[in-house]
């Protein structure tokens, strides 16, 4: 159960899901009624100039509104009130979604967050060589842009194959607040 | 000087098909002028009724992977919808509203959205303060008007946000959405 003296200034509610997939937003689009073919068909996407399909920015969104209802044990311990967040970046099949809540203040028994969702897109992973020994959909389709390298997004880090190339950035941006239980 | 095809369609008769979309810088800002000047305060014609049956709740919280019997427990015990449900009503309510909305502009009617294929979902806000759950059974009724309009001059590109109001058979708040919808250059 979860009660006010367990919230503290600058704490992280977190969870991180892995990873987007084409059956998933299917289900996405079939289970809300938004089916636009961009976020279904990759023959249309490309058409639309985004090199593959594209998930629903609201799909996203609903991976903070889960963050939120679990930590609160599904509302048993209190009640999501808002969620207000900027659609940044767009979220394709093969990255992972980490979300993330850091508590700005807290007002009686009101939480009040700044939300966050990053995507890392892995690229691709090379031995010492510079070979390729894996390549990931953002590797294959195109993905990570010369842009993506110029702001400083793409990075590196040892794997048990070699070297993981991949990219980070911010995909949704905004705040929360939730009710605790009096 | 207006290049734009435009095309006879059932559902809007100024469809204006994507690829083809041009139109010079003036008539764009005549348009987002327009838009700016009309479109505040004022309420989107119609109203959409969403019936929330148990497997659409059950469904969308799969999805998610949510397994709190209280979203995805039994028929006969009844669930509640989980928040990320409040996407399925609004979006689907929004597509009826928004792109059957005309306008009388110098006049002539236009659609609001001239250009589905330029329309952006910039930013979405959902409260529920003072709401009550929706569950399965509900009848729900989305009602909208217009927020604020602005455009970016450096791009061209317009916002608009529609003040979103969901209530139950009941006449109970069940959400309040605020959506920022983006149009691209030539999608107004």
């Amino acid at each position: 159960m979860v009660t006010i003296s367990d919230i503290e200034i600058g704490q992280v509610i977190k969870a991180e899901f892995d990873q987007i997939t084409r059956e998933l937003l299917r289900k996405y689009a079939d289970a809300s009624g938004d089916t636009n073919p961009i976020h279904t068909r990759d023959d249309i996407a490309e058409k639309a100039g985004l090199k593959g399909v594209i998930a629903h920015g609201l799909f996203s969104f609903g991976f903070i509104t889960k963050l939120f209802e679990e930590f609160l044990n599904g509302e048993r311990d209190g009640k999501l009130l808002e969620v207000d967040v900027d659609m940044r970046g767009m979220v394709r099949c093969g990255d992972n979604l980490i979300t993330e809540g850091v508590v700005k203040k807290i007002e009686n028994n009101k939480i009040f967050l700044d939300v966050v969702q990053r995507t890392i897109t892995p690229v691709d992973v090379r031995d010492s060589n510079g070979n390729v020994v894996k390549q990931f959909e953002a590797g294959e389709r195109g993905y990570v842009t010369e842009k993506d390298h110029e702001k400083g997004l793409v990075f590196t880090k040892d794997v048990d194959d070699g070297t993981l190339t991949y990219r980070e950035r911010v995909a949704t941006e905004g705040t929360a607040n939730f009710e605790l239980n009096q | 000087m207006k290049t734009a095809k435009i095309v006879n369609n059932k559902k809007s008769k100024f469809f204006i098909i994507g690829v083809e979309s041009k139109m010079d810088e003036k008539e764009m800002k005549e348009n987002a002028d327009f838009l700016i000047k009309e479109l505040p305060g004022k309420k989107v014609p119609g109203k959409v009724r969403v019936r929330c049956r148990y497997n659409d709740l059950l469904k969308f919280a799969q999805v998610f992977g949510i397994d709190d019997s209280k979203y995805v427990g039994s028929e006969e015990d009844g669930i509640v919808a989980c928040k990320a449900f409040a996407n399925h009503f609004t979006i689907k309510a929004l597509y009826k509203l928004l792109l059957g909305m005309k306008l009388e502009q110098n006049g002539e009617t236009r659609s609001f959205v001239l250009d589905p294929g330029k329309l952006l979902h910039a930013g979405q806000k959902y409260n529920w303060e003072d709401c009550v759950d929706v569950r399965d059974g509900d009848k729900l009724t989305v009602t909208a008007e217009w927020g604020d309009v602005w455009v970016v001059e450096k791009n061209m590109i317009l916002f608009a946000e529609l003040l979103v109001s969901v209530k139950n058979q009941d006449k109970k708040l069940v959400c309040k959405p605020t959506v920022r919808a983006a149009l691209r250059p030539g999608g107004y």
